[in-house]
Parts: C-alpha cells; sequence; structure tokens
C-alpha cells in the first residue's frame, strides 16, 4: 500500500510539474516580437560573405539596420519591409525563403525525406522473415 | 632550392602513390603474396608529404618570397607562430595539410594491415583505394594546387606571376602579402585547421576499407570493425574542429556568434551529421546484423561530402559561382567528387546482391528501433543542410536568379530536429535490444521523466516564457538525466553484488564497457551543448551603444564606462583600441580593451572583441566604430555560453574514453552481465 502511495505521489507529481511546463507554454509570452532583430537576422548584407545585416559590422550593413529600424517604426509589415529590400538588392537579399515559386524545394525536400524514411522503416519491420529480402 | 626539394618531394610522394595502388591491388587479387611490398610506396608517400610540408615551413621561416605562395601569404612582419600556421592557412598549402594528414593515415592503417598474417585480402584492398586518393591529392600539388610555384614577376609586395617548374629563373619580392588579417588574429587559427582536417581526411579510411570490402563481395562487418577507431577518432577530431572552428568565430570575428549556419560552416557540419549516422547505424550491424547495406550508403556519403566541403571552401564557389571558374582547382574537385560517387555507387550496385540478408525488426519499439530512428533524423538534418546550402547555387549557376537560404531557415529546421535527436539521445541507450516493453523504459525514464520537468518548471516560475527555451531545457535535461540516472543505477547495482563503494564501482562499470559508456559521455557533452545554445540563443541581450569618454551605458545589469582610447602600432598591424571599465551593482569588476586592428599590407580591418567571462556567462564587447569625439560598442551578453564550449569538447574528446581505457583486469561477473541487461 505504501508502494501505491509513492506511485500516486511519483504520478501526481509528474502530472503537475507538466502542467506548470504546458501553462508556460501556451500563457508564454512569445517574448516581446522584435521585429527588428527577425529581420535583420533574415536580411543579407550585400558586401560580406554570408552574413546577416543583424551580425555584419560594415558600414552598409550599419546603414541598412538604420533604415530598416526606421520602417519598423514607421508601421511597415514585414512585407512590405522584405520586398523594399529585395527591389533594391534582389530576392537573393532575403534568406528566409518563401514556401512559393522557386525555393518551395528546399521546403519539400526535408518533408519528403522524413516521410519516405517512415515508410521504408515501417516496412522493415512489417515484413515477414520468409520473403525474399530485398535491400533499401 | 626549397621550390625543387618540395616539388621533388611532391613527386616522391605521387610516384609512390602511383606504386601503392598497383601493389595494393595486385596484393589484393593475390592473397598468398606477400605484404610487404607496400611498405616502400607506404615509407615514399610518409616522406614525400613530410618533406614537402617541412619545405614549405622552412621557406615561410625564412621568409623566401621567391615561392609565390609565400610571396603571397606570408611577410617578414608577420609573427612567427602565424608563419607556421600559414603553411595551411591559404588554398596550396591546405591541400598539402591534406596530403600530409592523408599520409599519416595511410601509414596507421598500413601498420594494422602489416601486422596481420598474410592473405589480409581487405586491407590490400583498402590501401589500393587509399592510393587512389592520395595520387589525387598529390597530383592536384603537382598542378592546379602547386604550393612550390617560384615567382617570376614579383610585385613590390607579393607576386603577380609565376610559374609551375621550380627551376624557372626565379625573383622574389622584397616583402610578401601577409596572411590573410582574419586569419593572423588569433591562435585558434593555428589549431583549428589541423584538427578539422584530421577529422575530414580521417573519414577516407573507413571509406577505403568499404570499398574494398565491395570488390571482395561486400557481406560481413570486418571492414566495420577493423575501422572503428579510425571512424571514432576521426569523428572525434572532426568534433573538436566544428567547435574550435565555432569558437574562432565568436572570438576573432567580433560579430557576436559563433554559428551563421555559412556554407563553410555547414561544409564541416555536413560529414559530421553523416558520419553521427554512421557510427549508430554501424553499432546495429556489428550487433544486430542489420543495416548491412545502408552503411555502405552512409560510408561512401561521409566521404563524398569531405570532398563536397573541400571543393566548396577551396573553389571560391561561395564567395559566388562567378569565381569559381577562375579558380583552377574547383572544376577538378567536382570532377573527382563526380567519380567517388559514380565509382562507388556503381560498385556498391553492382555488389548489392551479395551484401548479406540483415535480419527484419522485431518491434519498432526496440534498440534498433531507436537507432532507425535516430538515423532518419541525422540524415534528414543533413539532407536540410546540404539543400539549403547547394540549392542557392544551383539556381544562381543555372538560371542567374538569386535566392536566399539563410539562418531564418536553417534555424527553423534545425531547431525541432535537434529536440528530437536529444529525445532519442535519451530513449535509445537505455531501450533494450529486440523489443521492448513500455513498463521496463518507463521504469527507467520516469525520474530524469520528473527531474527535467522539474528543471522546465523551474524555468516557467522564474519567468522564461521562450517556447523555445523551454522546450530546449526540457529535452536536453531529460538526456542528460537518463544518462547520470542510468550510470548511477548501473554502479549502485553492481557496487552492491561486488561490495564496492559507489566511485569505485562507477569507474568499473565505466571501464568494462569502455564503448558504450565513451558513447554516453559524448552524448552527456552533446546535450549540454544542446543546453548551452538554447540559453545563451534566447536568453541572451544585444545592444549597440555610442560613448563619450567618461560616459556609461548599462546593458544586462552591466555598467559599461568608456575610459579613453588608444592607439598602438605594432610590426605589423595598427591597434586602435578603448579602454572600457565594467561594474556590476556599483563594484568595478573588470576593464577590458575591445580594439580594432588595421593590417597596412592588405589594407584590412579587424575588430577583435573583447570577452569578460564568467561562470553566469559572457560580457561580449566588440568595437564598431571610432571617431575622435566618441566609440560605437555593440555589447552583447550570453549567459551559460560555455556550457556550448565545454559541452563540444566533452563530445569529441568523449572518444578516447572509448579508445583508450582498457577493461578492468578480471572478468565481468555474472553480477556485471546481469547490470548490463539495464542497457
Amino acid at each position: 500500500m505504501n508502494a501505491d502511495l509513492r506511485s500516486i505521489g511519483g504520478w501526481v507529481i509528474t502530472i503537475a510539474l507538466a502542467g506548470v511546463v504546458i501553462a508556460g507554454f501556451v500563457l508564454g509570452d512569445p517574448t516581446p516580437e522584435d521585429r527588428v532583430a527577425t529581420l535583420g537576422a533574415a536580411i543579407k548584407c550585400p558586401v560580406c560573405q554570408g552574413e546577416a545585416i543583424i551580425d555584419s559590422p560594415s558600414e552598409t550593413a550599419s546603414a541598412m539596420m538604420e533604415l530598416l529600424e526606421e520602417k519598423v517604426a514607421a508601421g511597415e509589415t514585414d512585407q512590405q519591409i522584405v520586398a523594399f529590400f529585395q527591389s533594391r538588392f534582389g530576392d537573393g537579399i532575403y534568406l528566409d525563403p518563401p514556401f512559393q515559386g522557386k525555393t518551395v524545394v528546399v521546403w519539400l525536400t526535408p518533408v519528403a525525406a522524413i516521410a519516405g524514411g517512415l515508410w521504408l522503416i515501417s516496412r522493415r519491420r512489417r515484413r515477414p522473415e520468409s520473403l525474399p529480402v530485398e535491400q533499401s | 632550392m626549397i621550390a625543387i626539394v618540395g616539388m621533388l618531394a611532391v613527386l616522391v610522394a605521387a610516384g609512390s602513390s602511383l606504386a601503392l595502388i598497383v601493389r595494393g591491388l595486385r596484393a589484393m587479387r593475390d592473397p598468398e603474396g606477400p605484404t610487404a611490398p607496400l611498405k616502400l610506396p607506404v615509407y615514399g608517400i610518409v616522406g614525400g608529404a613530410v618533406v614537402a610540408m617541412a619545405a614549405l615551413e622552412v621557406g615561410l621561416l625564412t621568409d623566401d618570397f621567391s615561392i609565390e605562395y609565400i610571396s603571397n601569404n606570408s611577410a617578414t612582419t608577420t609573427p612567427f607562430l602565424f608563419k607556421l600556421a600559414s603553411g595551411w592557412a591559404a588554398l596550396e598549402g591546405s591541400i598539402l595539410l591534406w596530403g600530409l594528414v592523408l599520409a599519416m593515415y595511410v601509414y596507421t592503417v598500413y601498420r594494422q594491415v602489416a601486422r596481420r598474417s598474410q592473405g589480409d585480402r581487405l586491407g590490400a584492398g583498402a590501401m589500393f583505394v587509399l592510393g587512389i586518393i592520395t595520387l589525387f591529392f598529390f597530383g592536384l600539388m603537382l598542378t592546379v594546387s602547386n604550393p612550390f610555384r617560384v615567382c617570376v614577376e614579383p610585385g613590390m609586395v607579393g607576386c603577380f606571376e609565376a610559374s609551375n617548374w621550380p627551376w624557372s629563373a626565379s625573383l622574389a619580392s622584397l616583402e610578401g602579402r601577409g596572411p590573410n588579417p582574419l586569419l593572423q588574429n588569433h591562435i585558434l587559427m593555428a589549431v583549428h585547421p589541423p584538427m578539422l582536417y584530421l577529422g575530414y581526411v580521417g573519414m577516407a579510411v573507413p571509406f577505403a576499407f568499404a570499398m574494398s570490402a565491395l570488390m571482395l563481395g561486400g557481406s560481413g562487418t570486418e571492414w566495420l570493425k577493423r575501422t572503428r577507431a579510425w571512424t571514432l577518432i576521426a569523428w572525434g577530431f572532426l568534433t573538436l574542429g566544428i567547435v574550435l572552428g565555432g569558437l574562432w568565430s565568436y572570438e576573432v570575428l567580433g560579430w557576436g556568434g559563433y554559428w551563421a549556419w555559412d556554407p563553410v560552416e555547414n561544409a564541416s557540419f555536413l560529414p559530421w551529421l553523416v558520419a553521427t549516422a554512421f557510427i549508430h547505424s554501424a553499432v546495429v550491424q556489428e550487433r544486430r546484423d542489420m543495416l548491412q547495406a545502408w552503411n555502405f550508403v552512409l560510408v561512401i556519403a561521409t566521404f563524398a561530402l569531405t570532398i563536397l566541403g573541400t571543393f566548396l571552401t577551396r573553389s571560391g564557389v561561395i564567395v559566388s559561382v562567378h569565381s569559381f571558374t577562375q579558380s583552377a582547382i574547383g572544376p577538378v574537385l567536382l570532377w573527382f567528387l563526380m567519380i567517388v560517387l559514380v565509382a562507388s555507387f556503381g560498385l556498391f550496385a553492382v555488389r548489392a546482391h551479395l551484401v548479406a540478408s540483415s535480419p527484419r525488426l522485431d518491434s519498432l519499439a526496440s534498440r534498433e528501433g531507436a537507432f532507425l530512428f535516430n538515423n532518419l533524423l541525422l540524415t534528414v538534418f543533413a539532407l536540410v543542410v546540404l539543400v539549403g546550402t547547394l540549392y542557392p547555387m544551383f539556381v544562381e549557376a543555372f538560371s542567374g536568379d538569386q535566392v536566399g537560404v539563410g539562418r531564418p531557415f536553417f534555424d527553423r529546421m534545425a531547431i525541432p530536429l535537434s529536440y528530437g535527436l536529444l529525445l532519442a539521445m535519451g530513449l535509445g541507450p537505455i531501450t533494450p535490444y529486440r523489443s521492448a516493453r513500455g513498463s521496463v523504459v518507463w521504469q527507467r525514464v520516469k525520474t530524469p521523466v520528473r527531474l527535467a520537468l522539474g528543471a522546465t518548471a523551474l524555468a516557467v516560475v522564474l519567468s522564461y516564457r521562450n517556447p523555445f527555451l523551454l522546450l530546449g531545457v526540457l529535452t536536453a535535461t531529460f538526456a542528460i538525466f537518463v544518462i547520470l540516472r542510468n550510470l548511477y543505477h548501473s554502479a549502485k547495482t553492481s557496487g552492491a553484488k561486488l561490495g564496492l563503494a559507489l566511485p569505485a564501482a562507477t569507474l568499473r562499470i565505466m571501464r568494462n564497457d569502455a564503448g558504450y559508456w565513451g558513447g554516453q559521455i559524448s552524448h552527456f557533452g552533446v546535450a549540454v551543448l544542446a543546453l548551452g545554445i538554447a540559453i545563451s540563443a534566447n536568453l541572451g541581450v544585444e545592444s549597440e551603444v555610442v560613448l563619450r569618454p567618461g560616459e556609461t551605458a548599462t546593458v544586462a545589469g552591466y555598467d559599461i564606462t568608456f575610459n579613453g582610447q588608444f592607439t598602438r602600432q605594432e610590426a605589423h598591424r595598427l591597434v586602435i583600441g578603448a579602454d572600457v571599465e565594467i561594474a556590476r551593482d556599483g563594484r568595478v569588476i573588470g576593464a577590458e580593451q575591445p580594439r580594432i586592428n588595421r593590417y597596412e599590407i592588405s589594407d584590412m580591418s579587424v575588430a577583435t572583441p573583447a570577452v569578460d567571462e564568467s561562470i553566469t556567462g559572457d560580457l561580449y564587447l566588440s568595437l564598431r566604430n571610432v571617431t575622435p569625439e566618441n566609440v560605437t560598442i555593440e555589447v552583447l551578453w550570453f549567459p551559460y555560453i560555455w556550457l556550448v564550449w565545454v559541452g563540444g569538447f566533452i563530445a569529441g574528446l568523449a572518444v578516447l574514453w572509448s579508445r583508450l581505457v582498457s577493461r578492468p583486469a578480471r572478468r565481468a561477473s555474472p553480477v556485471l552481465e546481469g547490470a548490463a541487461d539495464e542497457r
């Protein structure tokens, strides 16, 4: 009986802790959405090697960051800001590929790979041992 | 003179590679023949590579600017250590280092082959394959990537025009261009590339044995068992190389981070991911005879990705697909990659029917099942990085359009995959083989689950509500607690039966199955690293402050006071710095000097950040701009970032435990076997 009580106590603790954690996820302020930081990390510095403007110390990047801050302060939407930078520096300036056009490939490849992998794994399991063996 | 010696040494190494190919092939086909004929070619390769590297280093240290490489990558004012490091800091030298490391691996493989009795066909075949790879790399040094080209038209500084032929009348410039400023700013530059290459190149050994096994029929686990040491050691070096690269980026580049998902970083991360998958699936083949074909695929992919990485970082294709055509080595490496892929997968396809059949999974809920999910996650991770890195290049090369794929994309993909990997890392090692009952697994994870939930709940109560942080803390602490509980439980059980105190029992079980526990130490390191990333990335603070002398700004609870600027002329650079005082709660805790180094020869400025380290985190100061009136300093606060470095080093060094620790003298008792059942 003692063991039963302990086991019940363990479950109560587990569920209570899980409750707090889930509450943390649900209630969690999605951190003061720092749009400048998010956008700054997604816009490439055109004169650097693979750096976002928020990371680069170069003058170009600093100027672009200032411009970005002004635009966010002026209340422009993310799409407007991205479109502005893309019109000036080309589509490649935006490092977060959209789920459309040319960049669908980069989104779909991992999804297809996970689906294919899961299918292969499940197939390995179900097959009875008497069937002819095939490599995967 | 140095050019002639170096060139001859490379020739000797290349000729010896050719001999190794011929003799290796013969030894493989004729198992009765002696293995001794391999000795001379191997010694030739090693000797040639060592002499060539030594010649280049002597040239660098004596400022022999009649050699183009030295004239363009070193200077009289370059400090000693960076002259040494210049030996591998630029293209041709790095290929020479590739060749030298490869030669050392060839030698260690030869030692293993020579120790065996006659008829080691598998080993001879591996030597044959290694011979082909060495021939390719020393061939590069004779043609498109010659480190010993002599200068025929020197400039005031550096060399304009050079000849491939070492006997050409050479002319030396008075001064060299010096190394790339980014590469002469920190000591880590001397260590990071050799580490990375020891990892990269080591993957050629399991690849060579796999090819040899396929040529000989393709079945069995001998090739896996024989290459286990190389695979693990290469993996350890690769891990350390990547972590050191991150540390270098953090300490030197001053952009305030350690990982940016740029193509160079991805190039080193790709083989790491696939090699990690390979290490795990190799265990499944050795223990349960499954995944034979899959292991061939993984080992080929790992090797191919190291060549791809060399291509990406060395061809200039990253800077722009257009500069790629200007670099002669790029197309050659690309061709080699194609040949490797076609030849190895072709061989695999021809021999696939001979690769022994594998038993099926008894149940997905088993150690094997966990390994399969681990492999799925790691290979998908690799695919994400591969596609994200190459796709923009493809699009630009074929359509001229630019598409951007960068950090936001990689983060979004990598973060959930990492949570999955951490979960698998916790569950897999305590799940029994064949078939696991839920109750057994729950028994083993219930305490870790509660502790991890407790740690996460604590974070919530402390009002950290960022979901990425919470999930990271939850999964990472879960993995850590599972390992600790597993160790404690096994030690307690066997200690009680053997009458040993807990520390002695712990050491005993860890020595008794060093392979398993080496892996667990590595897992522990990876989980600590993940925890460090989750905390430092989500709770960091970033702020740019402009200060006049005497002014103070407060960032993340620290008072940062700018006390004045200074300028200092050093032999090879001009240093501009700011004197900064750091205080917390009114108490001065440190003085820092973030600097900008100006390298006159190459007309380039590099910021050197100042990092004030403490247990709770790093205060990171990067000087952005200096005017007579004020300075602009970027201030970043990285809480607990040392977890990243410590975790990474533990993960990489853990292979030492697997390889160097020997079993305790006495045979494992049945009691210990009972304790081992837990795994």
